[in-house]
């Protein structure tokens, strides 16, 4: 412990020293600027600029890098509450209870709370990195394809209580975007799916295009032409703080949030991405209030705002620990340190430690720079709100053109975006949730990879996944999660979705049963 | 009879059965080693169940004819916009492909003064070109000769 | 003389008169070095010191793209459709090769042919490396083979993908040595390093950048490399072809452009690249990334590319398409 801490001085001199300090202010501002441009997070911010940190030495370069990371997470959430677009893929829930809260005239405390929590989150994670790296490191790498199946199945059931409304339609619509996350090439045959030609559909359509224009562009074809303009906001100073009843309300999901999301963000893969999912659908399960969901509950952007801090801690735990790149941020980040001759591997810690307290403390740092910088900013932000619908609209659609162009540098992305949009418009005037449709998107792949891989492991046998431990307990798990929220249907009759505050909108039809 | 759900669910019912169509060409494999055409075929199944359920609970839904349609012509004119957008992007480069996009939200649709109109799509193309490509060197399209 | 006549002359004399100008300035504008893989991927760290020396030696900027997708398709027909003035060039790994053949293997059109292009320089090349948990008892290949053979698709493996360079390594050992092995793809080189780091499976054919540390922590063991030459970060370790198995296996990066660019350019750029390749900056990048630098002219580019292209498009047919074995 007492080596710890020494090591963790040594790191803050050397991540607080002015050369240092300077990159990671820098990292942070670029990192906000970037995540704000809607679709555009932490993997297209960093390899953007990946290359301008060639030339800096690898403590630096990682600081910078890193800054990035933490600044685009924190720059997410700003797009997603002020104007319901995605700043990246992880921050579409905070745009549903975050716009909502914009709407009602609480933008600037979902600001906030945002920003503290994910603060919160940061910081609490780092400390798990710090103490936990190399233990957690080694329980993450044993998840395999079947554990990995057995966690996206959780997962899924998530959707359940994502979204208000009947069930088949919110069922529905997770077919649909599990359908839609088929497209491509299928990695275990070589077959290219529903592509018709098109190349740049190889790798999929993209979580980042279908992002922004269900929830972004068909916001703008909905809200545009409406003949009562949204009200201007004209937001005062006082309500700029969140009340006392919300801080109260976002404690719980904070602190869930942090250890769901740390958790999720150690596991191989782009599963962390899922750790806002979660986090909404715990935080809804265990609210007294669920029905304030979709209305602007400050528990649904406390808690995947945290989830999605920690889970970028967490994401990096395996790279630095094992030299495991865990997944396609950490992966990049591992080939900055290769370019400047530092081989990351399960000695990392011992023989470049250097570099690993200095990028701990620099985390440290980062984020209480990003807090300091957002929260002066919230106020500034609010006042965006402001500009009459009119001009707004042209500069959010421009945004996010650039946002999903930059990502893959191609313009099939924005079509996927326009078609979505046009999709999301439909959808929604049907009175369909589009959320369901991302996380199937951001599902499918990894689903259906997972399970093929097990089957190819185990040599087509089923019985994989009881066999191995964490696989069958977790299947266990979510049988038995599934079974508790069933059983009201049988025992107390018709009531139990609304008791839990499901029947959202479609709300002509009788007891919510579907 | 033409209630909103319904038509919907017949909607995606269709969509459903289309892509059961369209993967015909995928080989399935076995419950035991599936294949590429598989999880589709699953999927495209629970999609059409599904599609039939939400046409099957209706009942309560408003009609079709009720839905408020009020904002389509804005809505067709900005998604117009936009597909203009994808399609001269790499044509006309980012720059052009803006300012005309911007100029014509403000001045044809939202009808502001052209000068103002004008303005702020010179304002915001440029000023995002100088942001993202100038400062953050995000690649994006240039137009002919450059621009 | 005739006006038609005058004008036919001038219209030569100024054709000539421009491709001599265009010979002397070029370059003119920066260059684009596509790399078809995502930042951070070998691709683009091998085109990052080679453009920045490129740079040093032709005075103008080399600027490098990323056009990422399907597995480098997109990146590839990108340069494979472009102009061939010149301006755009490829950094291709050896997937290049694969690409063309996996489409003819599913009767589709192919995103390009390896006929579009021309080679300019071959960069680096590294022999993969098999490796297998250190716990396995297997302390050699022949161990490896004959547990093999007694328990036929019994060992895993894990790639890249499909048809993927790690994939088609093991193949051509499976192949050599008559054994049947049980293929786990992943998406990428890292998950597939990461999965028998994890022990989901029991071997991997890697290149040896990534692996080198943890062989050195005693979490992967070597067996054998696929090289000619045995590994200079790794000099005790045996190659196949010194065990008697006739394969050999490079992941390579090599400088392409369009075929049909004018030899003028070609040559300059050949020349460009072979000095580029001596600058002591791009010797030190490459140092630092543990990659030795292998460097062939265009002309033994081209018949390396060509043995290396036949080696796997007869190893993709002969592992046909996945669905229809068994």
């Amino acid at each position: 412990m007492l080596e710890t801490l020494q090591s963790l001085s040594h790191g803050f001199a050397l991540a607080l020293s002015p050369g240092v300090m300077v990159y990671a202010f820098a990292g942070c501002v670029i990192g906000t600027l970037v995540g704000m441009l809607p679709g555009v997070g932490p993997l297209a911010g960093i390899s953007l600029l990946l290359p301008a940190s060639f030339g800096l030495d690898a403590t630096t370069a990682i600081v910078l890098l890193a800054g990035i990371y933490y600044g685009a997470m924190y720059g997410g959430s700003t797009t997603s509450i002020l104007m319901r677009i995605p700043g990246e893929a992880a921050s579409v829930m905070t745009c549903i209870d975050g716009y909502a809260m914009t709407r009602k005239g609480r933008a600037g405390p979902a600001l906030a709370i945002a920003a503290i929590g994910s603060y919160i989150a940061g910081t609490a994670s780092v400390v798990g990195l710090m103490l936990l790296a190399p233990p957690l490191a080694g329980f993450a790498l044993r998840f395999g394809p079947p554990e990995f199946l057995a966690l996206l199945l959780l997962g899924l059931l998530t959707l359940a209580y994502m979204s208000g409304g009947s069930l088949p339609k919110s069922l529905a619509m997770a077919a649909l975007g599990l359908l839609l996350g088929m497209i491509g090439i299928d990695h275990m045959t070589g077959y290219f799916r529903f592509h018709y030609g098109v190349v740049e559909l190889g790798d999929g359509i993209g979580i980042v295009p279908v992002a922004v224009g269900l929830f972004g562009l068909s916001e703008i074809l909905l809200t545009a032409g409406q003949a009562e303009p949204p009200a201007v906001m004209r937001p005062r100073i006082r309500d700029l703080a969140p009340s006392r009843e919300e801080w109260r309300d976002s404690a719980g999901p904070v602190a869930r949030g942090t250890v769901l999301g740390f958790l999720i963000g150690i596991l191989p893969g782009s599963a962390h991405i899922i750790a806002s999912f979660v986090s909404y659908a715990v935080e809804r399960r265990l609210s007294r209030h669920p029905e304030r969901f979709g209305q602007g509950a400050v528990e649904g952007v406390a808690g995947p705002e945290s989830a999605n801090n920690s889970a970028t801690s967490g994401a990096l735990v395996p790279m630095l620990a094992l030299g495991v790149p865990s997944g396609p941020i950490p992966a990049v980040m591992m080939a900055a340190m290769m370019v400047h001759g530092v081989s990351p591997g399960p000695l990392l810690i011992q023989q470049q430690p250097e570099l690993f307290w200095g990028v701990i403390a620099s985390m440290y740092v980062g984020n209480l720079v990003l807090l300091i910088l957002n929260l002066p900013l919230v106020g500034l932000f609010v006042n965006l709100l402001r500009i009459p619908y009119p001009f707004l609209y042209p500069a959010i659609l421009v945004f996010s053109v650039v946002g999903v162009y930059a990502v893959n540098g191609s313009v099939v992305d924005v079509w996927i975006m326009v078609a979505t949009g046009l999709l999301g418009y439909l959808l929604r005037k049907f009175d369909f949730e589009t959320a369901p449709i991302v996380l199937g998107v951001v599902l499918a792949p990894m689903l259906e990879m997972s399970l093929r891989q097990s089957l190819a492991m185990s040599s087509g046998s089923y019985w994989i996944f009881l066999q191995r431990p964490i696989a069958a307990t977790m299947l266990f798990l979510g049988l038995g999660l599934l079974l508790l929220s069933v059983r009201p249907v049988f025992g107390k009759g018709k009531d139990w979705r609304r008791r839990l505050g499901l029947t959202g909108k479609v709300s002509s039809r009788e007891e919510g049963t579907s | 009879m033409f209630s909103r759900d319904r038509v919907a669910g017949l909607a995606l019912f269709l969509f459903a059965l289309v892509v059961l169509w369209e993967n015909r060409v995928l080989p399935l494999g076995t419950v035991y080693r599936p294949g590429p055409g598989f999880m589709p075929m699953v999927l495209a199944l629970a999609l059409a169940g599904l599609a039939l359920a939400v046409m099957a609970g209706s009942r309560g839904s408003p009609p079709l004819a009720s839905l408020d349609w009020t904002e389509k012509r804005h809505a067709a004119a900005i998604l117009a916009g936009s597909t203009f957008a994808a399609l001269a992007l790499e044509r006309l480069g980012y720059r052009l492909t803006t300012l005309v996009l911007v100029g014509f939200l403000l001045w044809a649709i939202e009808g502001k003064r052209s000068a103002v109109a004008l303005l702020m799509a010179i304002g915001l193309s440029l000023g995002t070109w100088y942001v993202f490509a100038g400062l953050l060197k995000v690649p994006l399209p240039l137009g002919p000769r450059g621009f | 003389m005739t006006t038609r006549r005058f004008a036919l002359l001038l219209a030569l004399v100024l054709a000539v008169d421009g491709t001599a100008a265009a010979q002397e300035a070029f370059p003119t504008r920066p260059i684009n070095m596509v790399a078809p893989f995502p930042p951070g991927g070998v691709a683009d760290l091998m085109a990052r010191p080679v453009s920045a020396a490129m740079e040093k030696v032709l005075k103008s900027p080399v600027v490098v793209v990323n056009k990422v997708g399907a597995a480098g398709a997109v990146g590839m027909s990108f340069v494979a459709n472009s102009r061939p003035d010149g301006y755009t060039l490829l950094m291709a790994l050896s997937s290049i090769s694969i690409i063309p053949e996996a489409d003819k293997l599913f009767d589709r059109k192919p995103a390009y042919t390896m006929d579009q292009f021309a080679p300019i320089a071959l960069i680096s090349a590294d022999p993969t490396v098999l490796v297998v948990r250190a716990e396995k008892p297997w302390k050699n290949v022949k161990e490896f083979v004959e547990d093999a053979k007694k328990r036929p698709e019994e060992i895993s493996y894990s790639s890249s993908g499909v048809y993927g360079t790690l994939h088609m390594a093991m193949e051509m050992l499976t192949h050599a040595a008559g054994i049947r092995l049980k293929h786990v793809p992943y998406n990428g080189a890292g998950p597939a390093l990461t999965a028998i780091l994890g022990g989901h499976v029991d071997a991997l054919a890697s290149g040896p950048a990534v692996v080198l540390p943890h062989i050195k922590a005693g979490k992967l063991r070597p067996l054998a490399g696929w090289g000619a030459n045995r590994i200079a970060a790794l000099p005790d370790l045996t190659t196949f072809k010194e065990l008697g198995y006739d394969i050999e296996f490079y992941i390579w990066a090599g400088v392409f452009a369009p075929k049909d660019t004018p030899e003028p350019i070609l040559r300059k750029l050949r020349d460009t690249v072979r000095q580029a390749v001596q600058d002591a900056d791009f010797k030190a990048a490459m140092a630092k990334m543990e990659t030795p630098v292998a460097y062939m002219d265009a002309p033994e580019l081209q018949k390396f590319w060509d043995k290396d292209a036949k080696m796997l498009a007869e190893a993709i047919k002969r592992v046909g398409k996945i669905e229809e074995k068994k």
